[in-house]
């Protein structure tokens, strides 16, 4: 008689990866239908059940290669990045990657980025809220400090980059678009900033400058130095506006300042 | 610590995405809603924001589809702390979870695996039941769910199974009418055998959902309306255990909310025939 343990580990094999090599050992009823028979009922489910949560997530993915084909695509991805969770909120995240390596997508180089942008747009739907930024804290700092701020973005934030015109292929594939449906692959590439405001998630394309202050803040960056990096990606760089507009935007949530030194006394 | 209101023995129906900014805005008569726990299993944003809205003016039930009580893995401890940091976030009404498994070697199939119903598993999921229970500090429904195989190996009737689970633990059943229809005709038993076997004090929650035939089997999809044999079967149950909080669950190709609360009135109006019965 099998464990436990054998006839789950048997079962999980069967319907994920359709290997029914343990079934016979299982000793499942055969009476009216055979044992392949009743666990491809588990596998139907099993599979749809991915192939629908991942359809939610990557929408425009699935619009771009077509139902068989994403229905194919993720098959194999849950083969190879099985969900480890009990729920699927956060299930997914490979995709991109997957994408980028799975043969039958070649032909469509962007497509890895759009499931990135769209992976980003889905998680920070469910990220954590954040209290409003202080800015009576902000304007208490002397200003001595304010090179080695460092700001702390909305968990939300999520910056995505491509070589490839992804807004504009994520734009003309939302269900409500109505216009020209061409994309030239050739206009040029992404900078996007992905975030959840009041209204909900919104995707934003980034100048140069932003992008490379928002990267810099991103790997807690200080801001002397995060200011030098945009500046230098986009000169003239308007600092103080970028900052204004970002925290009323509530990208930027907070800040850490660092502690004034030992040796330092207040004057 | 808020009052807990336990879960009012009338119709509800379960709670999912294309109808939440309705309910929560229109308020429509209902009388609970059931919600799965795993979606709100998500660090913030307006899915949370929304459920404790209609948390404010409805009973609510978090009924679980991945702790998996089952599996011959240990318990998700993760898990188990997500969903005692929900439950103390939203202080729903009751807490469910099913009679299955879902994980094995760290893999999980998302999806509602049946037991063998052997005495192995059921000391192991009678040891999760407690582990469970004495985590969340409370009583958790345990829901008997549909299955589309069996063991040769199998000891213990499905019945038996359930109701010896809610003994020995002393866990409240989520009786699953729908559930019970469709083993009876996948697996030829008779369903009177099995309520008749449920203790009618242990049932907390009675669900109602549709089924679709696929070949001589009857799968769960909880994709139509409740089918007419099961009405029927509900009746016999309510006359068995008394009138018990009753949802309708509807989770593939749902419908506009009038359905789902038609077919909630549908059941309210065999919950007050019940007891307009008993008052003559």
């Amino acid at each position: 008689m099998p464990s436990l343990f054998e006839i789950q580990r048997g079962m999980s094999a069967a319907t994920i990866f359709g290997d029914r090599t343990a079934l016979s050992a299982l000793g499942i009823v055969t009476d009216t239908m055979s044992a392949s028979e009743r666990i491809d009922i588990y596998r139907n489910n099993v599979l749809g059940h991915y192939r629908k949560a991942l359809a939610a997530t990557f929408p425009v993915v699935r619009r771009l290669v077509g139902a068989a084909f994403f229905d194919a695509a993720v098959d194999a991805f849950v083969r190879v990045h099985p969900s480890t969770r009990g729920d699927v909120n956060r299930y997914g995240g490979e995709l991109p990657r997957f994408l980028a390596s799975y043969g039958p997508a070649r032909a469509l180089p962007y497509l890895p980025d759009v499931a990135r942008l769209e992976w980003a747009i889905d998680q920070a739907g469910i990220d954590a809220d954040a209290p409003p930024f202080n800015l009576a804290a902000l304007a208490a700092l002397r200003e001595d400090a304010h090179a080695m701020l460092r700001f702390v973005l909305h968990p939300s934030v999520r910056l995505v980059q491509s070589r490839y015109p992804i807004l504009h292929i994520w734009q003309v594939n939302q269900p409500a678009f109505e216009g020209a449906a061409d994309v030239d692959l050739g206009e040029g590439g992404d900078s996007l900033l992905v975030a959840r405001g009041a209204l909900g998630v919104a995707v934003e394309r980034l100048g140069p400058g932003e992008a490379a202050l928002l990267r810099a803040f991103a790997a807690n960056v200080p801001l002397g130095k995060a200011a030098s990096r945009a500046v230098a990606a986009e000169p003239p760089f308007d600092l103080p506006a970028a900052l204004r507009r970002h925290v009323a935007n509530q990208v930027l949530v907070g800040f850490d300042a660092p502690q004034p030194s030992a040796g330092e006394c207040p004057r | 610590m808020a009052f807990l209101r336990a879960l009012p023995a009338v119709a509800g129906i379960g709670l999912r995405a294309p109808h939440v900014a309705r309910v929560r805005d229109s308020r429509p008569p209902i009388g609970w809603v059931e919600v799965h726990s795993e979606n709100y299993f998500v660090d913030g944003g307006p899915a949370l924001t929304a459920l404790e809205a209609i948390r404010a003016d409805y009973p609510v039930s978090l009924h679980g589809v991945g702790l998996s009580l089952g599996s011959a893995d240990p318990l998700d401890g993760e898990h188990l702390a997500r969903l005692k940091r929900l439950a103390a976030r939203i202080e729903p009404s009751a807490v469910s979870e099913h009679l299955c498994w879902s994980h094995v070697d760290g893999r999980h199939l998302n999806d509602l695996m049946p037991l063998p119903l052997t005495d192995e598993a059921l000391a192991l999921i009678c040891d999760r039941v407690d582990a469970v229970q004495s985590a969340l500090g409370r009583a958790l429904l345990v829901e008997n769910v549909s299955s589309y195989l069996r063991f040769a190996d199998d000891a213990i009737a499905e019945w038996d199974f359930v109701a010896a689970v809610a003994r020995k633990t002393g866990c409240k059943l989520l009786f699953d009418i729908n559930n019970v229809y469709v083993n009876a005709v996948n697996h030829g038993f008779d369903p009177q055998a099995y309520l008749a076997a449920i203790p009618a004090e242990q049932v907390a929650e009675i669900h109602l959902a549709g089924f679709e035939a696929r070949g001589p089997c009857l799968i769960d999809t909880h994709g139509s309306r409740v089918a007419p044999p099961v009405w029927a079967l509900y009746r016999d149950a309510i006359d068995r255990f008394g009138p018990k909080p009753t949802l309708i669950e509807w989770d593939t190709d749902i419908p506009a909310l009038e359905i789902l609360l038609d077919e909630a009135s549908k059941a309210q109006t065999i919950l007050t025939e019940h007891r307009d019965a008993l008052a003559v």
